[in-house]
């Protein structure tokens, strides 16, 4: 009976939020800068929580670097065992955990749903000889090196698809010739120029050119066609290849079973409102929902395919293999070496012939014990406090000897800054305890 | 409907009061985030998104128009009077603004950058009006090879700035290429000098190099050096004539910001060509042409209007393959590209003749915006140059305070902080034993650009390194680095 009870207990606010599904704050964090795919997709959901009532505050937070990775090593441990938190992750970062060795992985976090999705496409120049997938196919298997293929960063879904294709019209991936740009706009200037062969990216990206007819569309990576896309898939073509740029969230490590299930459910039921399948249409994402356990096979066969591929393509951290014709990685950084210790050592041998003015090691001194203030300060004691202090002391390391007005204007200056970027601008700085 | 005919349309719908509100909002907010360190246009315009929404597409472009050129307006500001350049298109502009401003001419600095922005502005404009798809045409024919030229071509910019010692300058430039090689190397996808820090992994930001080697760097240099009982003030806003210009301003100004423009167009129409070649390549020729060269290095003004004017014209000319092709080819432009998505917009080669209204208005609305923004900052010239009437320690204390709230707010990560401080204990360094500090930052931002074109070039001739001078805009460009690097000699040598 006492045991029933304690269930009973334990099941009771579950069951109250799985009827409202109604959060009073949720955060969700986008590994990237604002203006990005997980960053809009963050702020999309962001958008229709707050507009459908599943919750009354939501906060969107940016923790970009190293595509993804890390935001997902702070995401996994700031938020561990917090309900109300997710992440926006996607099939670019599963291929950075690989790529960057990163030491967080997304088998730590818990699966919540993959929600949206892009296809990809492979295309060629309008003037290009390829006229079909045959034709490029025959031609890559001939000499792999000959077909310079342009895409997004190296590792990304771009060169991932690259490698699937190599592997499934039998050539080794690690022999062809991608050529990395490191922006959308970048590659297809490329590609509209003329100065590559071939081009894979996103479908959105493309399709204004595919209509235009400036590019050719030789095949989309989806696994059935798409209805009002003319374009035929890599099945319907012969080769058993598909892959999508998927787009999911994730919530952190540790959380009880009864908090995922109520973010599953509180998705489910965001995914079925008209807010949510508008968003979808206006920015030409594909609808590629699969909550909870589901999402969680998908993700570790995911993890399986994209490490293999990575390493079949020679992108890997370990391996150092240099396709055909491209100059090693480490070539320039030898010219560089080499320049900096010739210049360096000229220096050396003819040093000790300037006049200097005198040193003032105290107010140096002080000024570098306001940075290091800052640097140490910063982040547990808040960015006022902090910058407060830098002040006064690089005021004291010029000379002022007005404590009293240094401090007031230092505290008046970081907290009208303080204001303007997180109020105004929404910004995160640190606000330490002062600001809660 | 003809180019005037559809210009006239657009101005027309972009004169409407409210749309004329929303573009002076843009301006007004564009010029405000161009003045702070760390937060650019492309920030500013990702964080509107979701609030502009709600707008009709035309007025929320109009606006991001106006923050996009105000930004380029506010960031001059804080390079010419504080020697803190908040971007990278800017440095050009603090290296002689800021000696300008310490000679008592910063009233003078900040006028010439917001005339020369204004023409800049303005006539680029006009280019993109009338010339969008023939220009995007010529820049497609720049591929890998090109841009590895091109960016030779703006190295010789080096010799501009290396100094009075050839070699301190090129070890200053060294350190640069040093620095720009960390993090993943974005051809293979490794990482590489990043010493296991995960932060790393993206490189080092410019902005984060910029700030701490002229910002911090100058101000622990100038406490390192700092005597008891010197002036208390940075330089008094000491003014003759309009806007402190004189008539000789005015006659050295006015030929720079033309130079500048016809450099900066073009240049930022090129998929890969950013603001910083342009700008450098503008201080450069201005150098070189200048009626008084002894100038350069105590504050030159032609060194500010040429470089500013440069800047301006570029970002005009990021909008030529933006709206023609739907090419983004600068931070600002990828943030563009999405907000159109939002709308369900898609630029690309079809987006004149299905959304004619609103590009036309958009072009219409550069217009009006730059006289906005010229009005607007002129009257702020008097304001600003007080900045500098600020006692030292109130003054440096402030810059510290904005630079390591710049480098926190790139990322939010406590890193860039502690990379700012470091590289701008070096900067303080390398000022101590008299190295220049401007060919480091030319080496960060052009060593990793030339390296990735030289790769990718070599990837797609797999290997044959004649690519560089067989095709003949790559040829043509390296012979006009040479010709760079070899005339001035020539001419020292006859005269």
């Amino acid at each position: 009976m006492r045991r029933l009870l304690v269930l009973a207990l334990a099941l009771l606010p579950d069951i109250a939020l799985s009827q409202e599904a109604r959060y009073d704050r949720l955060r969700i964090m986008a590994p990237a800068s604002p203006g990005g795919g997980w960053d809009q997709t963050a702020r999309a959901l962001a958008e229709v929580l707050r507009e459908e009532s599943l919750a009354r505050v939501v906060e969107v937070e940016n923790v970009s670097g190293a595509a993804g990775t890390i935001g997902l090593a702070r995401f996994a441990s700031a938020y561990r065992g917090e309900g109300d938190a997710l992440l926006v992750t996607g099939l670019v970062m599963v291929s950075a955990i690989v790529m960057n060795e990163s030491p967080v992985s997304l088998a730590e976090v818990t699966p919540i749903a993959r929600l949206t999705g892009e296809y990809e496409v492979l295309v060629v120049p309008a003037a290009s000889p390829f006229r079909s997938l045959a034709d490029l196919t025959a031609a890559l298997r001939r000499d792999p090196g000959a077909v310079s293929f342009a895409g997004g960063s190296a590792g990304g879904t771009d060169q991932l698809l690259l490698g699937l294709l190599a592997r499934e019209v039998g050539v080794d991936p690690a022999r062809t010739n991608y050529i990395a740009f490191s922006g959308g706009g970048d590659s297809l200037a490329a590609l509209l120029g003329n100065q590559v062969a071939a081009g894979i990216s996103g479908l959105f990206e493309y399709a204004p050119h595919i209509e235009s007819g400036s590019l050719r569309a030789l095949a989309i990576s989806s696994p059935d066609p798409v209805p009002g896309v003319d374009i035929l898939t890599f099945r319907q073509q012969g080769l058993d290849l598909s892959l999508s740029n998927w787009r999911g969230i994730v919530a952190p490590p540790g959380i009880r079973g009864s908090a995922r299930e109520s973010l599953v459910n509180a998705i489910e039921r965001l995914v079925r409102t008209r807010a949510w399948q508008e968003l979808l249409e206006r920015n030409g994402w594909v609808d590629l929902y699969l909550p909870g356990d589901g999402f969680g096979q998908f993700l570790r066969s995911e993890q399986r395919r994209v490490a293999s591929v990575v390493r079949d393509l020679g992108a890997g951290p370990s391996k150092s293999a240099a396709g055909s014709g491209e100059v090693a990685e480490m070539v320039f950084p030898g010219i560089v070496g080499v320049g900096l210790l010739v210049s360096g050592s000229l220096l050396l041998a003819r040093r000790g012939s300037e006049a200097r003015a005198p040193a003032n090691r105290r107010a140096l001194g002080l000024v570098c014990l306001g940075a290091v203030a800052d640097v140490v300060l910063l982040e547990p004691a808040g960015f006022i406090v902090a910058s407060s202090i830098l002040f006064c002391c690089a005021a004291r390391g010029f000379g002022s000897r007005r404590w009293a007005r240094d401090a007031i204007l230092g505290i008046a200056f970081s907290t009208g800054a303080y204001l303007l970027f997180t109020r105004a601008l929404t910004l995160s700085l640190p606000a330490g305890r002062l600001f809660p | 409907m003809s180019t005037w005919e559809s210009l006239v349309m657009g101005f027309s719908v972009a004169a409407a009061p409210t749309n004329l509100l929303w573009a002076f909002a843009g301006v007004t907010l564009g010029t405000a985030v161009g003045v702070l360190p760390g937060i650019g246009p492309a920030l500013t315009v990702a964080l509107l998104l979701p609030v502009t929404l709600t707008l009709a597409p035309t007025s929320a472009f109009i606006m991001f128009a106006g923050i996009y050129y105000g930004a380029m307006y506010g960031g001059s500001t804080t390079s010419i009077l504080l020697n803190t350049p908040g971007e990278s298109a800017s440095i050009a502009t603090a290296l002689e603004g800021n000696l300008m401003a310490r000679r008592g001419r910063g009233a003078a600095a900040l006028a010439t950058s917001a005339l020369g922005s204004f023409v800049a502005g303005t006539l680029a404009t006009i280019a993109l009006t009338f010339s969008a798809p023939a220009m995007v045409r010529v820049a497609l024919h720049f591929g890998p090879a090109e841009y590895f030229a091109l960016v030779v071509l703006a190295f010789t910019s080096v010799s501009a700035v290396l100094g009075g010692s050839l070699l301190k300058g090129l070890f200053s430039l060294f350190i640069g290429l040093g620095l720009g090689l960390v993090g993943i190397d974005p051809l293979t996808g490794k990482a590489r000098f990043a010493l296991g820090v995960s932060q790393l992994l993206d490189g080092i930001d410019v902005v984060i190099l910029v700030m701490g080697l002229f910002a911090v760097g100058e101000t622990l240099y100038l406490a390192w050096c700092w005597t008891p009982g010197e002036e208390d003030v940075v330089s008094p806003a000491a003014g003759k004539g309009w806007m402190g210009l004189t008539q000789e301003d005015w006659s050295r100004s006015w030929p720079a910001w033309l130079r500048g423009t016809a450099i900066g167009f073009p240049l930022g129409v090129l998929p890969a060509g950013g603001a910083e070649i342009p700008t450098f390549l503008s201080y450069m020729i201005e150098k070189r042409l200048a009626r008084k060269p002894e100038e350069f290095g105590q504050g030159a003004i032609e060194g500010v209007a040429g470089p500013e004017a440069a800047n301006n014209a570029a970002a005009a000319g990021v909008l030529v393959p933006l709206l023609t092709l739907g090419l983004p080819t600068s931070a600002t432009a990828a943030v563009l590209l999405a907000a159109f998505q939002q709308y369900g917009l898609r630029p690309g080669p079809l987006l004149f003749d299905s959304q004619p209204e609103l590009v036309w208005s958009l072009i219409a609305s550069l217009y009006l915006g730059n006289v906005m923004l010229l009005v607007l900052n002129l009257p702020l010239v008097g304001l600003w140059v007080r900045v500098l009437l600020m006692p030292k320690p109130l003054l440096y204390g402030g810059i510290l305070v904005l630079a390591s709230l710049g480098a926190y707010s790139l990322n939010g990560s406590i890193v860039d902080v502690m990379l700012l401080y470091v590289i701008g204990a070096l900067g303080a360094v390398l000022r101590r034993f008299d190295f220049p500090v401007a060919p480091a930052v030319l080496g960060l931002i052009l060593g990793p650009l030339a390296e990735q074109q030289a790769r990718r070039a070599l990837a797609i001739s797999q290997g044959d390194w004649t690519v560089f001078i067989t095709r003949p805009i790559s040829a043509a460009v390296l012979a006009a680095a040479l010709l760079a690097l070899l005339l001035p000699r020539w001419f020292r040598r006859r005269a």
